[in-house]
């Protein structure tokens, strides 16, 4: 028993070694916010620099419309079914009903099952979208809206709302213009836009504004921490400036599967 | 903002996404136009609503031209529609659409309440819309505006599979489709097409109705000379 015992202690564990370099990560992490200055981020970007992004249309068949999306570890996939008819108990509407269902993968986080709260991701999923989505042209039917998060690393909800309006666009859904979105993070004096889950863990508040650029009108801001006023103006600039840049690359995404097709 | 705004019909046989400025209504004085599906008036300007190619059709109509995978019904459209329900005065059919259409048990040449067809679930049916509102469920008829059958009825035997509403759009178009000339050419074949993105292909041989069923899904993303080229190396392996 004592051979096997001895065999053992000198065995590679991986799941160890990456809970030594996630706890290494932090303690670098909490050092700089103590200094408050200017330090890198662990994946070498800058603090207003976006995680390099990947998006593609029509990665599910049986959906109307579907996107994959990818910002550095962040993966997610969105499909939209409908519009289709109203269950029956449901009351008459004029207008459409819009149904965001946001869930995770088992293996999206570090420790399985420990995916974030899907009914308030729902929830404003719901709100980020249904500013833009023209409900009135489809009454007594609803569009369903279903994301899922195949890997979580951080900036989770804004990237399933982008990702969730390239969706609606690639389902021909009649939209005033796409939703995109980008959160920040608060770190003492510093501003980070596009935070990991490493980031978001020692945030000390964060925004994410969900943003129509062609329109020039916000369908959600979300504050959480303690900002002053004239952070919360550069930030949501900040945001704002992301989310125009942004949403040219999805302008270019649903040119390029129109083309494609063609 | 000032870089989406183009001089009028700049944008026209071009690919559009929503939130793009097709037209500045400022620029153009003592005009009238016609909007389509796609595009809404905003203030002084026409915006898409919906991904795809801005289309104008002489003098003045602008419309987006997209394909998708599920179909609004639009007045006197031709679809493949399948029965799922039947009452006494309704069949209740599925267009691919929002709501299924009603096709009621007279809508059919010399429909009388004594020769009421029998369908059975599962039928396939070409028909016309007839009425199409956005809140009450399309109507269906098996006749043309005559009130004869023309080509419209039951289709039996055969094989029908889903495509996009674009690719449909393009089986439809006059000329005729150059995957369709290539293979009319070689093969005989019956086909109907609906706008609703359904296809029905019958032959005398099984292995046609394989072969054109196939070159048909794959020449969505296929150009001209390549859907010939496609048809080609088709019937070189069939012969």
């Amino acid at each position: 028993m004592s051979a096997a015992a001895a065999a053992t202690d000198g065995t590679y564990s991986p799941a160890a070694a990456a809970g030594e370099k996630r706890r290494e990560r932090k303690e670098e992490l909490r050092r700089h916010l103590a200094e408050d200055a200017d330090w890198p981020r662990a994946d070498g970007r800058s603090f207003h620099d976006c995680r390099p992004a990947f998006m593609q249309t029509g990665p599910t068949t049986a959906a109307s419309g579907s996107a994959y999306a990818e910002f550095g570890k962040t993966k997610v996939i969105v499909s939209v079914f409908g519009p289709r008819e109203s269950k029956k108990a449901m009351l008459y509407s004029d207008t459409g009903r819009l149904n965001c269902n946001v869930s995770y993968t088992t293996f999206a986080t570090p420790i399985r099952g420990q995916g974030m709260d899907n009914k308030e991701y729902s929830a404003m999923l719901h709100k980020a979208l249904e500013g833009a989505v023209m409900l009135h042209t489809f009454p007594k039917t609803t569009v369903d809206v279903f994301a899922l998060v195949l890997e979580s690393g951080g900036s989770d909800l804004p990237i399933i709302i982008s990702c969730a309006s390239l969706a609606l666009a690639d389902a021909g859904i009649m939209i005033y213009d796409l939703v995109t979105s980008v959160s920040v993070s608060c770190f003492g004096k510093n501003i980070i836009i596009d935070p990991t889950s490493d980031e978001e863990a020692w945030q000390d508040g964060s925004i994410m504004v969900a943003y129509m650029p062609a329109r020039k009108e916000i369908t959600q801001l979300t504050l959480t921490g303690e900002w002053s006023d004239g952070k919360i103006t550069n930030a949501v600039e900040l945001c704002m400036d992301a989310c125009s840049k942004l949403c040219d690359i999805l302008r270019e995404r649903l040119k390029d599967a129109a083309s494609l097709a063609e | 903002m000032e870089s989406r705004k183009p001089p009028p019909s700049a944008l026209v046989d071009n690919h559009v996404v929503p939130g793009d400025v097709v037209l500045d209504l400022a620029e153009m004085t003592n005009q009238t136009i016609k909007l389509g599906a796609g595009l809404r008036q905003d203030c002084d300007t026409i915006q898409a609503t919906s991904a795809g190619r801005l289309r104008l059709s002489k003098p003045s109509k602008y419309w987006v031209e997209s394909s998708q995978k599920r179909y609004i019904p639009s007045v006197e459209d031709t679809v493949l529609g399948v029965v799922v329900d039947t009452k006494p005065d309704n069949f209740l059919v599925d267009i691919k659409g929002p709501n299924l259409a009603f096709l009621p048990v007279l809508a059919f040449e010399g429909g009388t309440r004594r020769n009421i067809p029998k369908f059975e679930i599962g039928t396939l049916i070409y028909a016309r819309v007839v009425k199409a509102n956005s809140i009450m469920n399309p109507e269906l008829s098996c006749m043309d505006a005559t009130g004869k059958a023309a080509e419209f009825g039951q289709l039996k035997d055969g094989y029908m599979f889903d495509t996009s509403t674009g690719l449909s759009r393009m089986l439809l178009s006059s000329p005729t489709c150059p995957i369709l000339e290539a293979l009319g050419k070689k093969l005989s074949f019956e086909i109907a097409v609906g706008l609703n993105g359904r296809v029905w292909v019958n032959a005398p041989s099984p292995s046609n109705v394989i072969v054109v069923s196939n070159a048909i899904i794959k020449s969505e993303s296929l150009s001209g000379i390549g859907q010939r080229s496609m048809v080609e190396s088709l019937l070189e392996r069939l012969s």
